[in-house]
């Protein structure tokens, strides 16, 4: 399935291609997505990500056409 | 066609005459309202070389086309005029409540030309429109005087919607502004003074006209859709303020870009207001520092910590939103502990204001600022000019340039608070030294001399944004190429990345992560972007949209589906487009026509890096803003020497009767 994804620059985009989606076998979490992009333990217990713009977790199942979103403060204003 | 009134009033304040006058369909279809229709109806009625502060001169207080249409995020207002501190095109943008009630009256917008021989307000509702004494207001500040039209002109327990001018506009300071809703202002292009100059205090509006819909139905569906995402952006609780210094430090040290979802950050808006970026832009390098030549190793942590929002926060007594919106980035706080009494409550200042009386001046004492932003907010005075116009005097003092001769005593230091609230205060009230630095820096750099110029930072007689150009360069693109030059909010990579226009405009350049050091590249590539989003901003202001609900992303917030909500119009994202650089090319023409130079508003050599910075997080940046401004030339069909418009672009865009 794809999921599109906006990282964080920090992150790993490896696993991303260039409309940011990312190709996850059915039933992958976004704790999948997370190890993929390679973020940080400590930074995943942040909530600071949101699925289709709804709170999400770690344990969250994804489905094909999934939007994963991070928290990134403009700089700016 | 619905979405506009298709009519305008007009104002000769010398004769008293008052007229409607009807606008063709085919004007909204070619330069939406607002900031576009502002530009139709000037080009047509300022004669070439009009004195702006005389009866020649035109000011158009515009509503946005989307503005009462049930779109959301749709509030602003704009001033337009001929600028009195550029001399040329002047626009300035406020929200609040303002624009709603222009349409309320049955217009698109309200023109004055003239000079009226006593102080006067107008008076519209949905019968009449009439021109009042204002002489027991004049010499009042805008909350004041706010207050007191608001008293006099209520009718049936319903308040008017009050645009007003402090006493920095009467005094026709070139750096004040056009206040609203108690103190917010359309702040930059000095034009403040030019409604003082027409001896216009105030406009007040109590209409209650409805702005029809083409397509209701499908409008409360696109405003749904926004407002229920929005809705769940929220900063968590245990998220401190404190939070966005690292973030800062971690954003400064990033060597590539990656595309955010820019609704994200709603919650920090919401939060916070603007003021997220107090702290984080000192640490990540967008915040300029001592006149921009300073680094965060001049306002170290022990001061620039006290700016922090955290602590804007603890002072609020209210939330607030503009009309339409459903982020809600404002908050009243309060300051009667800090201002002697002298003042209740103030707007929290935005980011531009804390940054300008802040680490520009390397002033840590955020009492002083919220103090500043009261006296500036009543006067009618632009925070960001009156910022720099303080940076550069106690530059030029620091160097003898002034002296204790000229300051009458006033000793003037980096991040003397005391001394700035004095100076501010003598700039209201236009006495002594104050009086040269209320008309801006280069008025009083050129009346002051003695090498003065080399701190006056300035584009083309604007002072500029607080975002420096060594950390966002198309940000410096826009402070020059625009025809508002100094403007921080037309253009910039952050902003254009944010959008994501590459999802609606099939010329827009697509991005994926790329490494940050391509900003800094005279490129094509760079040259397309910053073309996109300049139109862009053009679309935003000529339907009264907010620049953070456009940083939200067009699949987000999408002003081309509202607009033929609106309309029905049925136009693509790429006309829409079109439309934007009619009204930016419009602008530029009508700079052209003034005799403004486009290669006169250059960039100050501190905003290109020239030299560069020896430390912080901007360290050895340079940008070649010269060449990525010729290459936005280009790209707009505008001659890359000169930066005048062609004729191709002209007749293509059909505004041959304008050049």
């Amino acid at each position: 399935m794809k999921v599109k994804v906006y990282a964080p620059a920090f992150c790993s985009f490896d696993h991303l291609d260039d409309d940011n989606v990312m190709e996850l076998p059915e039933g992958a979490t976004l704790n999948d997505v997370f190890q993929r992009l390679k973020i940080p333990l400590p930074l995943r217990l942040f909530p600071i990500y949101t699925v289709n713009y709804e709170k999400a977790y770690l344990g969250t199942r994804l489905k094909d056409g999934d939007v994963v979103s991070f928290l990134t403060p403009l700089a700016g204003g | 066609m619905k979405g506009y009134t298709g009519k305008i009033l007009f104002v000769d304040l010398s004769t008293g005459r008052i007229t409607d006058e009807s606008i063709p369909d085919e004007v909204y279809e070619n330069f939406l309202s607002g900031v576009g229709l502002g530009c139709y109806v000037l080009h047509k009625r300022i004669p070439e070389g009009a004195n702006p502060l005389g009866p020649d001169n035109v000011l158009g207080f515009v509503s946005g086309l989307l503005t009462g249409t049930g779109s959301v995020m749709t509030g602003r207002w704009m001033a337009v005029a001929k600028s009195p501190l550029t001399g040329g095109w002047g626009d300035a943008n406020c929200g609040g409540t303002f624009s709603p009630a222009i349409k309320r009256c049955g217009y698109d917008g309200i023109f004055f030309q003239g000079i009226s021989n006593k102080p006067v307000y107008l008076y519209v509702d949905s019968h009449k429109a009439e021109l009042r004494d204002a002489t027991h207001v004049w010499g009042q500040d805008a909350v004041e005087a706010e207050n007191t039209l608001e008293e006099e002109c209520a009718s049936a327990g319903k308040r008017p919607k009050i645009a007003v001018i402090g006493t920095s506009g009467e005094k026709q300071s070139l750096i004040s502004g056009i206040c609203n809703d108690r103190g917010r202002i359309a702040a930059r292009s000095g034009l403040g003074a030019v409604m003082g100059s027409k001896r216009l205090k105030a406009v007040v509006l109590a209409g209650n006209h409805r702005t029809k819909c083409e397509n209701p139905e499908l409008m409360k569906a696109i405003s749904k859709e926004f407002t229920s995402k929005v809705k769940k952006m929220n900063i968590p609780r245990f998220l401190s303020g404190r939070l966005l210094e690292p973030a800062g430090k971690l954003l400064s040290k990033m060597k590539s870009v990656a595309v955010p979802d820019g609704i994200m950050a709603a919650g920090i808006l919401k939060k916070w207001g603007t003021g997220f970026n107090n702290v984080m832009g000192i640490v990540n390098g967008d915040t300029p520092i001592r006149n921009w030549n300073g680094s965060v190793l001049n306002f170290t942590k022990s001061r620039y910590r006290n700016l922090g929002p955290d602590l804007l926060e603890k002072r609020e007594v209210k939330k607030y939103s503009c009309y339409s919106c459903v982020v809600g980035c404002g908050s009243v706080c309060r300051i009667d502990d800090i201002t002697d009494g002298n003042f209740r409550e103030t707007h929290r200042p935005e980011y531009e204001t804390v940054s300008a009386f802040g680490s520009l001046l390397l002033n840590g004492d955020l009492d002083s600022i919220l103090y500043i932003n009261e006296l500036l907010n009543r006067a009618g005075m632009d925070s960001i000019s009156a910022g720099h116009a303080v940076a550069f005097a106690i530059e030029c003092f620091e160097n003898g340039i002034l002296t204790n001769n000229d300051t009458d005593g006033l000793e003037l230091a980096w991040g003397d608070a005391e001394a700035i609230i004095k100076l501010v205060k003598q700039m209201i009230n236009r006495e002594g030294i104050g009086n040269l630095l209320a008309d801006g820096v280069r008025v009083a750099s050129r009346k002051i001399g003695k090498g003065s110029e080399k701190y006056a930072l300035h584009v083309g007689g604007q002072e500029p944004g607080l975002h420096d150009s060594r950390f966002d360069p198309m940000m410096g693109v826009h402070y020059c190429a625009d025809p508002t030059p100094g403007k921080h909010t037309i253009g910039c990579f952050q902003y254009y990345n944010y959008v994501q226009l590459w999802n609606e405009v099939s010329w827009a350049p697509k991005v994926s992560m790329y490494p940050k050091d391509k900003e800094y590249l005279a490129s094509r590539e760079n040259a397309t972007k910053s073309v996109a989003i300049s139109c862009y901003k053009q679309v935003i202001d000529g339907v009264g949209g907010c620049l953070f609900a456009m940083t939200m992303g067009v699949h987000n917030w999408n002003p081309f589906r509202m607009l033929n909500a609106a309309t029905n119009w049925n136009k693509t994202a790429d006309e829409y487009l079109e439309i934007g650089m009619r009204i930016q090319t419009l602008r530029q023409l009508f700079n052209v026509r003034e005799g403004i130079d486009p290669k006169g508003n250059k960039a100050h050599p501190r905003m290109s890096g020239n030299p560069p910075l020896s430390d912080g997080p901007l360290k050895g940046k340079t940008v070649p803003i010269r060449d990525m401004v010729a290459m936005y030339w280009e790209h707009m069909g505008w001659d890359s020497e000169t930066g005048i418009p062609t004729e191709e672009t002209v007749a293509k865009l059909g505004l041959a009767d304008f050049s």
